[in-house]
């Protein structure tokens, strides 16, 4: 009976160790082209990525329950106010099953972006996402240039320089 | 067989295309360091002869053996002034006229690679959807007064084969007369029942949703159908059609 829980334990930091391990080397998508989506937006508009060639896009992937997004919702609303009219596009995409509270939640954090709703999680599954929130880089051509899992205090900062280079391209 | 030759042919047609494509301004780089080389020649190789040479032959007047010789080939007494009045210009006209003819060429070659790809893709899609199973769904608006598209949902067979939502752009671009192939797929030869849902606002900003259906027999040929969004101005509505092009 004593063996059970040890074995138990043992599968779980296994699981754990594993999960890790594919967060680090979670695979992105940096140098291919993106992948191409339309989705309908907060405000009823049907926006498609290829239709911003030419402008640099940030792409961000969130949920509701994603500790990280509370923080990084502010920074994004920040650059996109600062950097929009220097040719600057953010997409936000929620992977939110419940649809109206993340709606919800994306009027509560007040978001000046697009905010479009990846219900069937066929876009994430295009962009293999790692962990939430993500945010993407698409530069110009319409490649992936940065891709960021996670966020952290000062990722804003990155965001910045990595925003600032593609935009002088 | 006779097919698979063919494409055969064409991507070996293709590929040697790329590769000239890719030699070609690696040639026009190599002539334009030829140039500036052969001009940094020491003084006594101020003659016609290699400044014509150049383009043609190959890059020997830029390494360091070829001076002498130069000076040697040429002799530096009466003709040169003459020649150097004459010469240089002619040596100009000639490089840009070889620059010219590359660039021709360079064009026919981006040319013939389009043409090859564009062969490429309709042998693909000969390939992939062959006539005899070949079915292709268009759509096209007129007028639009009653209606804005935002979605049109085809289902083949009880079958969803196609969702596609529409970007102002492109409802703009439907609206200028533009004809969108929404569907192209494989069906076999029998009757076959198609639906198609579009979803927009009708008269008055109003949320509209309409279906339309059409029951089609698939022959031996292509099919080709078409989802006709049109205005009823005697009901002040949207009309939904689809018409089956023989």
């Amino acid at each position: 009976m004593r063996v059970i829980p040890a074995t138990l334990v043992l599968l779980v930091c296994l699981a754990f160790g594993s999960a890790s391990v594919c967060v680090a080397d979670a695979p992105t998508m940096v140098g291919q082209e993106a992948p191409d989506f339309t989705l309908k937006a907060l405000n009823g508009a049907n926006l498609r990525l290829s239709e911003f060639r030419g402008q640099v896009v940030l792409v961000n992937f969130w949920a509701r329950w994603a500790n990280d997004t509370r923080r990084e919702m502010p920074a994004l609303n920040r650059i996109n106010a600062t950097y929009g009219r220097a040719g600057l596009v953010v997409l936000g995409i929620s992977i939110d099953e419940d649809l109206r509270r993340a709606q919800d939640f994306a009027d509560s954090m007040k978001v000046s972006y697009p905010v479009m709703f990846d219900t069937g999680a066929e876009i994430g599954r295009d962009y293999q996402l790692g962990r939430l929130p993500m945010t993407i880089l698409v530069d110009r051509s319409g490649v992936v240039r940065y891709s960021h899992l996670g966020y952290k205090r000062g990722d804003d900062r990155l965001y910045l320089d990595h925003i600032r280079e593609l935009l002088r391209e | 067989m006779n097919r698979t030759s063919r494409f055969l042919s064409t991507v070996a047609g293709a590929s040697w295309l790329a590769c000239a494509c890719l030699t070609a301004p690696a040639a026009r780089a190599g002539l334009a360091d030829a140039a500036p080389a052969a001009q940094t020649t020491p003084a006594p190789a101020m003659t016609p002869a290699p400044m014509t040479q150049v383009p043609a032959t190959t890059p020997a007047p830029a390494t360091p053996a070829a001076p002498p010789a130069q000076s040697s080939a040429a002799p530096p007494s009466t003709p040169p002034a003459a020649g150097d009045a004459a010469a240089p210009p002619s040596g100009a006209t000639g490089d840009s006229g070889d620059f010219k003819t590359l660039d021709q060429e360079v064009q026919s070659m981006k040319k013939d690679v389009i043409d090859l790809n564009k062969d490429l893709f309709v042998l693909e899609e000969e390939l992939l959807f062959p006539a005899n199973t070949q079915v292709a769904v268009y759509v096209s608006m007129d007028v639009g007064t009653f209606f804005a598209l935002d979605s049109v949902t085809v289902k083949i067979d009880n079958k969803q084969v196609k969702n596609y939502l529409y970007t102002a752009r492109e409802a703009d671009a439907l609206l200028k007369g533009g004809v969108q192939q929404i569907y192209l797929g494989n069906l076999k030869v029998g009757k076959h029942e198609l639906v198609a849902f579009f979803t927009g606002k009708g008269p008055v900003e109003r949320d509209y949703r309409r279906g339309a259906t059409i029951n089609f027999d698939k022959g031996v040929g292509a099919k080709y159908l078409e989802l006709k969004i049109s205005d009823k101005v005697a009901k002040h509505q949207p009309e939904f059609l689809i018409k089956d092009w023989e």
